[in-house]
């Protein structure tokens, strides 16, 4: 088979039914890595000896700690607070008491191999595993944020309805205010136009400056909820980025919206006798 | 003065207004929903079967991990020698294989004692007996996907060898029932045998291993102490009770709490404003009327009480239409939310219960009225004599 | 025309002593009233002229409790209005008084007769007998067939005689209007006058602060003023 595969790991031998009667092959003092967190809470560091076991009642294998680590955080672990640490893969079969087993193999292609092709080849001859390109896993393994994506969309979508009707509701009332001032206006001889344009240019400044102040208090509320998150779970985590793309498209929507809002009520405005806006109609 | 007529003045702002009041009212629904809806539904799957006790590996929740535990007869004589404990069941979960025709499908087994168990319920058919080492019990989508229905056979094999293409073990098995698992995830092809067999399966014989137990324990009343009793018996084990599960599960989900928690206060915030403005700007309208009726002799309590029914009158209207809104939201944002890998079928996010809703609505309703009051206030006092010559001008 | 005399040594139901009015303007001061005194007993007809910032209806505001003075004071029907917290101010204004405005002021969701019912219903009146009533009222201006009409939909002479019945409502002491034919053209400010003629007749109190030559005329008394004085009262006239 020329399929280009370059295995990552070689791990052959007998079949696992005989293998399994052998008892496990271990060192006498394994070597393990900890994360960060779980050297933390053991208040352990590197050169230090702890135990590990499959089960908290037994007295477990001694082991050294040869390093601490800060892994990779990981959305879908940090609510779970787990702990994590790293072993040779063979103490840790021999310590499971399943010297050949393990839970997957990660294969790398030469350069020029196709992932599809590849896992077509595999699966045809598989038995009791499966191949999977790694794009499909992380498309798979990463349902759990397109999920809080979705919901985050969501409630984004609903915040935004809101945000306008109350914008269109405010720019309504605050136009509707000036009401006796477009009537003395109009009857000192001041174009419809002008006061039209003169109101716009009100409800867009004010958008303008809402949107100003809001981008700050966005970036302002993103670094709070960073900083609270990352150290309610103790992660490096980012949980809220506001992009370029983010403020671009609330400054153009909050612009958009007031500039609507304004002419709306604006052109009602210009359009009713000034008399009735005088209060004597 | 008409709080209703006095809203019909201005059919668009008021309209507008009822609008926001409706969203955030909605919103605000939504997020009481959330903040409690998966626990009363995780709740409610966790006493279904009358079971308050869940004991697993050490420093883990059921099915948390791969851990297990050894030795479970010991263990389960242990708990039933405590004398509040009714049942102890053990549980084996493993992932195994099944074939059809000359394929073979993926499936996760669950090993159980039929006599004391808290995962299935029979949909058709008849549960496996005490001591049935031939039964079966397949869920829905298992059944589809093996094409085999109850009395057919199907065979369960594990503990492949990649490379001889063989399974060590194979067991041929009569399908009894069909269940429906109540923490699987939608679609999820399980089934369920008896417990020795499943060990066999998944190489948990030797030690006698099981994922978890599920204990009945009399009396409500002693679980609290029954919890710890167990405890101290087996310092070795994790033993939560249902209150227990519930706290880790609500630590599990502190995100979506705290999200309910903060979209919710703004939600009020929200309202709180739109109707505040609006009155403010409505009382600014209609100063000389205020200072009109001042001079006719009507006290500032009755007109500030008119503003408030006015602003109430809004929040109620807005915040019954946000109701119906809020519900059909809801509905969406648990599709959406429901959809995360790996969620037990039976939970929902969001829950509606009596209580929360009445609170949220009283809650709104309140602020409606009292977002008018202190604009009311500040124009009731304001001076009669000085208000009229300025409405004059 | 007749006048019902009063009774000699009447005490008066309204008394101002030495009124003082400040205002604050643009940083200065602005003296709207110097040092006013008067006594208007029952039954009076009384009409306060003078050129416009002379100080007569800040006067009227004074007298009907809407402001406080700067200095001096006010009696209605013996009660100290300085003394009077503003609670029993306003039960005062809604149970002794009567106010006209230039402007009408009637509520416009409302309709007539609702008008007309809103200080009965402020004093706890019962619905059936302020119902009644209003209609009563509304009969004596001659807007019988008006009760149900809202107040936008009524012409401006039609409002004032709203406003005439709703301050007649809850049978005051005094009735105090301002310019109360000010907004209206000559033909229909006849008919205000005719209005304010039969109350007269009828008993009414009256003091009403106006421009109007012609309701100064139908006054029995006439109190002019100039620059926050009272510069001439017919009452005093040998």
């Amino acid at each position: 088979m020329t399929l280009g595969l370059l295995l990552s790991l070689l791990f052959t031998g007998p079949v696992d039914s005989a293998r399994a009667t052998q008892p496990p092959m271990l060192p006498a003092l394994l070597s393990v890595a900890l994360e960060r967190r779980l050297a933390d809470r053991l208040g352990a560091g590197v050169g230090d000896t702890i135990a590990i076991g499959l089960d908290a009642g037994g007295t477990g294998r001694r082991a050294v700690v040869a390093a601490v680590y800060e892994p990779a955080a990981d959305p879908s672990a940090i609510t779970k607070r787990e702990y994590y640490l790293r072993l040779h893969l063979p103490d840790l079969a021999a310590l499971l008491g399943a010297p050949d087993r393990v839970d997957r193999f990660g294969v790398g292609l030469l350069p020029g191999a196709r992932p599809g092709t590849a896992t077509e080849a595999l699966n045809e001859v598989a038995f009791g595993f499966r191949a999977y390109p790694s794009a499909e896993i992380a498309s798979e393994s990463s349902q759990t944020f397109r999920v809080v994506s979705r919901f985050h969309e969501a409630i984004a979508v609903i915040s935004v309805v809101a945000s306008a009707i109350f914008l269109l509701c405010i720019m309504l009332l605050k136009v509707e205010e000036r009401r006796r001032d477009a009537a003395v206006m109009r009857f000192t001889g001041i174009s419809r136009r002008t006061i039209f344009s003169a109101l716009l240019l009100e409800a867009i400044l004010v958008a303008a400056l809402g949107s100003v102040i809001g981008v700050g208090l966005a970036i302002a509320a993103s670094a709070v909820t960073n900083l609270y998150y990352q150290h309610f779970f103790d992660t490096t985590l980012v949980f809220s980025i506001v992009t370029p793309a983010i403020i671009r498209f609330s400054v153009l929507l909050s612009i958009g919206l007031g500039l609507l809002a304004g002419s709306l009520a604006a052109w009602r405005l210009i359009r009713t006798n000034p008399m009735i806006l005088w209060g004597r109609g | 003065m008409n709080p209703v007529r006095n809203l019909l003045r201005h059919p668009i702002r008021t309209g507008l207004a009822i609008a926001g009041i409706m969203v955030t009212t909605a919103m605000l629904l939504d997020m009481v929903l959330l903040s409690g809806g998966i626990e009363r539904s995780f709740e409610r799957l966790l006493l279904g079967r009358g079971f308050q006790v869940r004991v697993s590996p050490k420093g883990t929740l059921p099915f948390d991990t791969e851990a297990t535990i050894p030795g479970a007869r010991g263990v389960r004589a242990v708990m039933l020698s405590d004398s509040a404990v009714v049942a102890a069941g053990p549980l084996l979960g493993a992932s195994l294989y099944a074939r059809r025709t000359d394929t073979l499908v993926t499936l996760f087994g669950y090993g159980v004692d039929p006599v004391a168990q808290a995962i299935y319920q029979l949909d058709d058919g008849r549960d496996l007996a005490p001591a049935d080492s031939t039964g079966v019990l397949l869920s829905q989508a298992s059944s589809t996907l093996l094409g085999a229905g109850i009395g057919d056979t199907v065979t369960l094999v594990a503990r492949l060898d990649p490379q001889a293409a063989v399974a060590a073990v194979e067991r041929r098995l009569v399908v009894r029932g069909i269940v429906h698992f109540l923490y699987d995830y939608k679609g999820q092809p399980s089934v369920a045998a008896l417990l020795p067999l499943m060990q066999d399966l998944a190489r948990r014989r030797t030690e006698d291993r099981v994922s978890a137990f599920v204990v009945k324990i009399r009396d409500d009343a002693s679980l609290a102490a029954t919890t710890e009793r167990l405890r101290a018996a087996l310092p070795a084990l994790e033993i939560n009770s249902v209150g227990d599960m519930l706290a880790h599960f609500r630590e599990r989900l502190v995100y979506f709490r705290q999200l309910s928690y903060i979209l919710g206060t703004i939600s009020l915030g929200v309202t709180v404003l739109l109707v505040a403005t609006l009155m403010t700007i409505t009382v600014n309208e209609r100063l000389g009327e205020i200072a009109t009726l001042r001079a006719i002799g009507v006290s500032q309590g009755s007109i500030v009480r008119g503003v408030m029914v006015e602003g109430g009158t809004l929040t109620l209207i807005g915040g019954s239409l946000g109701v119906l809104l809020g519900v059909l939201t809801a509905e969406y944002l648990d599709r959406i939310l429901t959809a995360f890998p790996g969620l037990p079928a039976a939970i929902s996010f969001f829950v509606p219960e009596p209580r929360s809703l009445l609170v949220a609505a009283l809650v709104l309703v309140l602020t409606g009225i009292l977002a008018g009051a202190y604009p009311a206030l500040l124009a009731a006092r304001a001076p009669i004599a000085a208000t009229l010559r300025s409405d004059a001008t | 025309m007749s006048r019902r005399s009063q009774l000699p040594g009447a005490p008066p139901i309204l008394v101002a002593r030495e009124l003082r009015k400040d205002y604050p303007m643009n940083g200065e001061t602005v003296h709207a009233l110097r040092g006013v005194s008067l006594e208007v007993r029952a039954g009076e007809y009384v009409a306060i002229v003078g050129p416009s910032g002379c100080g007569k209806s800040t006067l009227l505001q004074l007298l009907g409790g809407i402001d406080t003075p700067t200095s001096g004071g006010v009696t209605l029907n013996g009660a100290a209005l300085e003394h009077l917290s503003d609670r029993d101010l306003t039960r005062l204004r809604l149970t002794k008084l009567g106010f006209v405005f230039q402007r009408f002021h009637l509520l416009p969701v409302l309709s007539a007769a609702e008008n007309v019912e809103l200080p009965m219903a402020e004093a706890g009146i019962d619905r059936a007998e302020r119902r009644a009533r209003a209609a009563e009222l509304l009969g004596y201006v001659g807007l019988a067939d008006r009760c149900d009409h809202r107040a936008t939909q009524l012409s401006g002479g039609e409002m004032q005689r709203v406003a005439l019945a709703r301050a007649l409502a809850n049978r005051p002491s005094v009735i105090l209007a301002d310019e109360p034919t000010g907004e209206l053209d000559a033909a229909t400010g006849r008919g205000i006058l005719d209005l304010f003629r039969r109350l007269s007749l009828d008993g009414v109190t009256l003091v009403v602060v106006t421009h109007d030559e012609r309701l100064a005329a139908e006054a029995g008394r006439v109190i002019h003023m100039l620059d926050g004085h009272i510069v001439n009262d017919t009452l005093e006239a040998p």
